[in-house]
C-alpha cells in the first residue's frame, strides 16, 4: 500500500502537464477558469487539438489507434486537462459510442465511423432519453421499422445534449415489443441530415440551450448502421455504461473549481468569515476523500487483484460535490449574484457589472445548470436503489 | 499509488480476525464490562499475538510494522468492538521510539512488546478540551531526578495501566515524561465511559518520572495524529460490522409480511451508510498513508481525516440504531453497543467540530490527496 504515483507515472503526468501547457489556446482556458460560456468552436478547436495528438480517444487502445493508457494514465490526463482549464471533452463520440463501435461494431464500421470520432471532425450525440422514458429508459418507444435494406425511424428523443450541434447520433431504438422492454431494443447510428429530423432546442433555467429534442418522422436509416445484432442496444448501452467508472465522479475538475471557489470567496469579503470559510473546508474534505475513492478505483483496476464496484458511490458523490461548490460560490457573491445578465457571461463583456465584479456574472448560471447533475446519468436515487443492493441485495 | 494490501498485512488481519471471532466474542465483552472494563488477560492474548509489539522494532523484541499493519489490526480490533486499548500501546511505543533516550527505550519497549508492560497516554486535561498546547501539569527537576504535579483526565484504564506517557511543563515548555502508576503521589480513579471501556482520573504530586523529550509539544502531536489513525482505522472496522449487523436484520426481520430490507425509504438510508463507510475507509487509508509526512502535511491531512470519518460514525451509528427499531436501543441487543462505540470514538483525539476548525485553519489556494 502507497499513496505515492510511481516515477513513471510522475513522469507521464509531467509529459502531458508540459503538452496541455503548450497547446491549450489561452483564451479558451480564460473561459473555463472564468466559468463563461464555451462555444461550438471553442469545444471543437480543443477536440481538433487533441485528436491531432492522438489523445482525444485518450481511453482507446493502441489497436483502434488509440494511446493504449492504463487506468492511472487516463485519469493523470483528465486531471492535467482539467487543472489547465481546458473544457471537458464532449463525451459522446470519444467517450461514449466509440467503446460500443470498437466491441460490438464490425469492421466496415470500425474503418468508417472511429477515424472522424477521433479526429474530432464530426460531432456526435446520444439518443437514449424520452419523454416518457427517464430513470426508465428501458421503456423506450422510438421504433426502428426494417424494410429492405433501411430502417424507417419513427419517434421522439429528448435532452439531448448539444445536439443541436450533432452530426450523426447513436439512439436506443425499439426493433420489437416482445418479450421483455430491454430484449426489443437495437443500437442505431443515424446521420443527422437525414430528411425527416428535426431539432429543437429547450431553453433551461440557467438560460443556455445546453439540450434538445430531437423528433424523427420517417426517417431512412441503412440497415447497415445497426451496431451489433438487431434487439441486442441493451446490453451494448449497458457496456457503454460499465466503460464510465471514475470519470464520472469528475473530481478533477472539483478540485479546480474549489481554486475558484476561494478566489471567489476572497474577492467577496467571506475568506476570513469562519462560518463561511467552515463551508469551504467541508467541501475540501469532501474533495479529498472522493480523490481518494477514485484512487482506490484505480489501483483496484490497475492491479486487478480486486475489484470495487461503487461506480454507484463515485456519481452520487461527485455530482453532490458540482452542486455544491456551485451553490458556494453563488453565496460567496451574495447579494451580486442576483443580477441576471447573459452578455456579462461571456468573455470580452466591456459593460460595468453590478457590483463591478464580472466575475460574479455567471454564478447563478452556473449553480442552476448543476441541478442537472443529480437528475441525469441515472438520478441518485436510482443509484441509491443500485447501492442498497450491494448491500442488502 | 497501490491500495492493495500485501500477502502479509492479509495474513495479519486473519489472524486479529480469528481471535476477535473466537476470543472475543459478545458474552465474554459484556463480562468485561462488568467487571469494570478491561481485562489485563485479554490483553495479554493480544500481545500474544505479537500486536502489543507492532511498532516496537525488532532490536527491542517488536514486531517493527507500520502505520499500514496498524490500521489493519485496529480496523480488525473495531469490528469486534473490543475494549483492551491497544491504540494506546501503539502510541506509546511510537513515541518513546522516536523521542526517548536510548536507556528509557531499552529498559520499556521490550516490556512493551511483551505485553508485560502497558503505557498509556495521559494528556488531557480539565481545561484543555482537544487543545494539545495547553497544560498546567508542572515538572521540575532537582539534582538531575523529575518530579511531576498535576491532574490528568479520561487516562484510557488509568488505574490498571503499568505507566503513563505525561505532558507537563518544564520551565514553561511542554515536556513529555514517563510516569509508572506505582510512583510516589500517583493516585488513579477508575471508571466506564460511554463504550464500555476504562478510564481513570489521575494526579500526581511530585510523583518522580523520566523525561522522555523536552520537544513535547511535537512529540504530543504525533502521539495525538497517531491516536487519530487508530480512531480512523478503529471507526471503519466498527462501522463495516455495524452496517454487516444492520443488513443481515433488515433480511430477518419482517413487517407487513415482508422483511423491512425490501422498503425503499430504508433502503435508501442503507445506501447513504455504504457511501458514508466507503468514503471513511478512503480517508483511514488516507491518514494512515500521511502519518509519516511531513509535519503540516501530516496535521492536515489528519484533520481532514477526522472530519470525514467523525461525521460518517455518527450517521452510521444513529442510523443502525434507526433501522433497527425498537431493539435498536436495547442494551441486550449489539448494535447499541456498536453505536456507542461509534459515538466515543468521535470525541477522541479531537472531535469533529475541533478537526472541522483544523481543516479550515490550514487551508491553502489548492487541495487534494496529494497536497
Amino acid at each position: 500500500m502507497d499513496l505515492a504515483f510511481t516515477p513513471e507515472e510522475l513522469a507521464f503526468r509531467d509529459e502531458i502537464r508540459t503538452w496541455v501547457r503548450a497547446n491549450l489556446p489561452k483564451e479558451i482556458s480564460d473561459k473555463v477558469h472564468a466559468a463563461q460560456r464555451l462555444s461550438r468552436d471553442d469545444m471543437q478547436r480543443w477536440s481538433k487539438i487533441l485528436g491531432k495528438k492522438g489523445w482525444l480517444g485518450y481511453g482507446w487502445p493502441e489497436q483502434f489507434g488509440g494511446p493504449g493508457w492504463n487506468a492511472v494514465q487516463k485519469h493523470l490526463f483528465e486531471e492535467e486537462c482539467a487543472l489547465a482549464g481546458a473544457p471537458r471533452i464532449v463525451p459522446f463520440g470519444p467517450v461514449m459510442v466509440a467503446p460500443v463501435i470498437m466491441a460490438f461494431g464490425n469492421a466496415a464500421q470500425q474503418q468508417r465511423f472511429l477515424p472522424g470520432i477521433a479526429s474530432g471532425e464530426v460531432w456526435w450525440s446520444q439518443g437514449y432519453s424520452e419523454p416518457g422514458s427517464g430513470s426508465d429508459l428501458a421503456s423506450l418507444k422510438t421504433r426502428a421499422e426494417r424494410k429492405g435494406d433501411k430502417y424507417i425511424v419513427n419517434g421522439q428523443k429528448t435532452w439531448t445534449t448539444l445536439g443541436q450541434y450533432g452530426e450523426w447520433i447513436f439512439c436506443l431504438v425499439r426493433t420489437s415489443t416482445e418479450g421483455k422492454p430491454q430484449t426489443g431494443i437495437s443500437f442505431l447510428l443515424i446521420d443527422m441530415k437525414s430528411p425527416g429530423i428535426t431539432v429543437r432546442p429547450i431553453k433551461l433555467l440557467d438560460g443556455e440551450c445546453e439540450v434538445n429534442e430531437v423528433w424523427f418522422d420517417n426517417v431512412e436509416v441503412p440497415a447497415e448502421n445497426l451496431i451489433g445484432e438487431e434487439n441486442k442496444g441493451w446490453t451494448y448501452a449497458k457496456h457503454l455504461l460499465s466503460h464510465e467508472r471514475t470519470n464520472i465522479a469528475d473530481v478533477n475538475r472539483a478540485k479546480r473549481e474549489l481554486e475558484r471557489l476561494k478566489r471567489i470567496a476572497k474577492a467577496e469579503g467571506v475568506w476570513d468569515d469562519t462560518r463561511f470559510r467552515d463551508e469551504i473546508a467541508k467541501l475540501e474534505v469532501d474533495i479529498v476523500a472522493l480523490e481518494m475513492l477514485v484512487l482506490r478505483v484505480l489501483s483496484a483496476e490497475k492491479s486487478g487483484k480486486n475489484s470495487l464496484d461503487i461506480a454507484g458511490l463515485l456519481k452520487i458523490r461527485g455530482s453532490e460535490i458540482q452542486q455544491r461548490y456551485t451553490e458556494l460560490m453563488m453565496q460567496a457573491a451574495g447579494p451580486f449574484a442576483l443580477p441576471f445578465i447573459f452578455e456579462a457571461m461571456e468573455a470580452g463583456w466591456q459593460g460595468n457589472f453590478p457590483g463591478g465584479v464580472v466575475a460574479n456574472a455567471p454564478l447563478a448560471s452556473n449553480y442552476f445548470n448543476m441541478r442537472k447533475t443529480t437528475i441525469y446519468g441515472g438520478s441518485n436515487e436510482v443509484q441509491r436503489n443500485i447501492v442498497s443492493q450491494t448491500v442488502l441485495g | 499509488m497501490d491500495f492493495d494490501f500485501s500477502e502479509d498485512q492479509e495474513q495479519l488481519r486473519d489472524a486479529v480476525r480469528k481471535w476477535v471471532d473466537k476470543g472475543y466474542d459478545f458474552e465474554r465483552r459484556r463480562a468485561i464490562v462488568n467487571a469494570g472494563g478491561f481485562d489485563r488477560a485479554a490483553y495479554t492474548e493480544l500481545a500474544e499475538l505479537g500486536l502489543a509489539g507492532l511498532y516496537v522494532s525488532e532490536d527491542h523484541g517488536g514486531l517493527g510494522m507500520g502505520p499500514v499493519e496498524a490500521m489493519v489490526v485496529m480496523e480488525e480490533l473495531g469490528r469486534g468492538i473490543v475494549l483492551e486499548p491497544l491504540a494506546q500501546t501503539l502510541i506509546a511505543s511510537a513515541v518513546l521510539q522516536t523521542h526517548a533516550p536510548a536507556d528509557l527505550q531499552s529498559s520499556w519497549l521490550p516490556r512493551i512488546a511483551g505485553g508485560e508492560a502497558l503505557v498509556v497516554l495521559a494528556h488531557q486535561e480539565r481545561g484543555a478540551r482537544h487543545h494539545l498546547n495547553r497544560c498546567k501539569a508542572e515538572a521540575k527537576e532537582a539534582g538531575g531526578q523529575w518530579t511531576v504535579s498535576g491532574s490528568k483526565s479520561i487516562v484510557p484504564v488509568g488505574d490498571q495501566a503499568d505507566a503513563f506517557i505525561v505532558p507537563a511543563l518544564a520551565g514553561g515548555q511542554m515536556a513529555l515524561f514517563l510516569m509508572e502508576r506505582g510512583a510516589a503521589g500517583v493516585k488513579a480513579e477508575g471508571y466506564l465511559t460511554q463504550d464500555g471501556a476504562r478510564a481513570a482520573e489521575v494526579s500526581f504530586a511530585n510523583s518522580p518520572a523520566q523525561l522522555i523529550t523536552r520537544n513535547g509539544q511535537t512529540a504530543l502531536e504525533e502521539a495525538a495524529d497517531i491516536g487519530s489513525a487508530c480512531v480512523c482505522a478503529e471507526g471503519v472496522g466498527v462501522m463495516d460490522k455495524t452496517l454487516a449487523i444492520t443488513a443481515e436484520y433488515m433480511n430477518t426481520r419482517k413487517q407487513f409480511n415482508v422483511p423491512i430490507a425490501s422498503f425503499q425509504a430504508l433502503r435508501h438510508r442503507v445506501a447513504d451508510m455504504k457511501m458514508q463507510l466507503e468514503l471513511a475507509r478512503s480517508m483511514s487509508y488516507y491518514a494512515s498513508l500521511k502519518i509519516k509526512a511531513p509535519e503540516a502535511e501530516r496535521r492536515q491531512a489528519l484533520a481532514r481525516a477526522r472530519y470525514q470519518l467523525g461525521n460518517a460514525m455518527r450517521f452510521v451509528g444513529q442510523s443502525a440504531v434507526q433501522l433497527h427499531g425498537g431493539i435498536g436501543v436495547t442494551d441486550e441487543y449489539i448494535v447499541s453497543h456498536y453505536f456507542k462505540k461509534l459515538t466515543q470514538l468521535e470525541m477522541t483525539f479531537g472531535d469533529t467540530l475541533h478537526h472541522l476548525g483544523e481543516v479550515s485553519a490550514r487551508m491553502q489556494d489548492t487541495a487534494g490527496v496529494f497536497a
